[in-house]
């Protein structure tokens, strides 16, 4: 960068704006450049308006847009390992780090763990080839853990459930939707 | 490109004087929408902001979105192909993929800043960062803060050659800084198009940032739960201030600042409150400064207090 500085003016930045040329745009250039801001227009309205999130990057911007209930529960995601020689079931970081996936990225693939619950023995493999000097897992399960809320404000009541599990031994299994 | 003025508009006949004048007002119309989306800016700007654009892909990819190489590790049966990636018929994500798109992203975008070869090198790191950004994204979230920086990556190169220390105004870097300040402020007005789509009119009195809060609170924001009117309120303020948004286009020069730096401390406040932060969009708000004139405001300063201890 210092180098293109430099060239022009002896490393010395020069004041903008005042005696300096000005290079305008042709017809032609003019024209495809409105082209492109058209049709960038019409694919990002559509994709708000009509479009999913798998039409990323014209997706909408639908980041904490749902309507939560002011009454009710709001959940979250809690995965839960055993490791050898211990029946014991413990919270484990849900990073990326750690399991490949983000919480988010978990929460979202929560049919598919539903549907065919062995896919967290897949994540017990990936944690074994992301940290290899910890302890190999030899359970997993998915967790929903809520709050409950009572208009917007939490009542410090919490509950849990178990969706589903992979051991090592006896497999996948669905505990509840 | 050319460095020549347009040609002066051919003198209407007097017998078509009033045809003439009737279309006055609609041509008038026009070269006021002509130069809003082509004003005459310096280049000086856009080299500053290919900087700042280019720089933030490396500090990216290497370290504050990184998701997306941990996907590398991850049993392709999480992959979740998105449109994009089935008309291109990309494949799931591998450790080699990974690291190849993290480096590719590095090496582009350090050789972006050099201002040499703008156009190869600027639209190389895009589809590399693009590229990298889908395999964060094709493993079943999705996050909406970046799409307007891709935009910002394809667009930036189309200005060609621009120099830190150039004097020339130019109108391709007009349009290019245009079209990011667009994309910057879509960003927030669709986000509430989306709330209304998706939440619905009642999305503000839900209990939506209650809920963040509880699933990603800190110390700064959870004692808020205990005054729920206060999140209540927000939300009101949040869609009222989203859909507002595009108004900073009627406003001056000095009153965009303002909007923008209230913009900022939004999304500081949201940092504190639930760590989130649209890293590239903040960047992409850079646009409405006149970052040459910070400069040389800093280096003046600066010379001006070396001297003084000399």
């Amino acid at each position: 960068m210092a180098a293109a500085a430099s060239s022009r003016s002896g490393g010395e930045p020069e004041a903008v704006g005042h005696e300096g040329s000005v290079l305008v745009l042709g017809r032609r250039a003019r024209a495809w450049r409105l082209a492109l801001a058209a049709c960038l227009t019409v694919g990002y309205l559509a994709g708000t308006l009509v479009g999913n999130d798998h039409w990323w990057p014209l997706a909408p911007w639908r980041m904490y847009s749902t309507s939560t209930a002011p009454t009710g529960a709001v959940s979250v995601p809690v995965l839960q390992v055993q490791v050898p020689g211990d029946a014991m079931w413990r919270d484990t970081a849900l990073t990326p780090a750690s399991i490949g996936l983000t919480r988010a990225e978990l929460e979202g693939r929560q049919d598919l763990v539903l549907r065919d619950p062995s896919l967290l023995g897949s994540i017990a493999m990936t944690h074994a080839r992301l940290r290899p000097d910890d302890e190999p897992w030899t359970g997993v399960r998915l967790v929903r853990r809520s709050t409950v809320i009572e208009d917007r404000s939490p009542t410090g009541e919490t509950r849990e459930r178990v969706l589903a599990e992979w051991t090592v031994l006896g497999g996948g299994q669905v505990m509840g939707p | 490109m050319t460095t020549s003025t347009p040609e002066p508009a051919p003198v209407a006949g007097a017998a078509r004087a009033p045809a003439g004048a009737a279309r006055a007002p609609a041509r008038a119309g026009l070269r006021r929408l002509a130069g809003w989306w082509f004003p005459e800016i310096p280049l000086a700007r856009i080299a500053l902001l290919r900087l700042a654009v280019f720089g933030f892909v490396v500090v990216d990819v290497l370290w504050l979105r990184t998701a997306g190489w941990y996907h590398g590790y991850a049993d392709p049966t999480w992959y979740e192909p998105l449109v994009v990636g089935e008309l291109l018929r990309l494949p799931p994500a591998s450790v080699r993929l990974v690291d190849a798109l993290r480096w590719g992203c590095v090496g582009l975008a350090l050789a972006a800043m050099s201002g040499r070869f703008p156009r190869v090198l600027g639209w190389g790191t895009a589809i590399c960062w693009g590229w990298y950004q889908y395999v964060a994204f094709s493993y079943g979230k999705v996050d909406h803060d970046r799409a307007d920086f891709l935009v910002a990556l394809f667009v930036l190169p189309t200005v060609g050659m621009a120099y830190l220390s150039d004097a020339r105004r130019s109108q391709a870097a007009g349009f290019a800084l245009r079209c990011v300040q667009l994309m910057a402020i879509a960003t927030y007005f669709m986000a509430g198009v989306a709330k209304i789509r998706f939440g619905g009119w009642e999305w503000v009195n839900s209990a939506t940032l209650a809920r963040a809060v509880i699933r990603r609170g800190t110390w700064v924001s959870e004692w808020m739960l205990d005054f729920p009117f206060l999140l209540h309120a927000a939300q009101w303020g949040l869609l009222a201030a989203e859909l507002a948004s595009p108004l900073i286009f009627l406003l001056s020069a000095r009153w965009q600042r303002r909007v923008v730096g209230l913009w900022f401390a939004f999304h500081a406040a949201t940092y504190a409150s639930i760590t989130i932060a649209f890293w590239p969009h903040l960047v992409m708000m850079l646009s409405f400064l006149p970052l040459e004139s910070y400069r040389d405001t800093v280096l003046r300063r600066w010379r001006a207090r070396r001297a003084a201890l000399e």
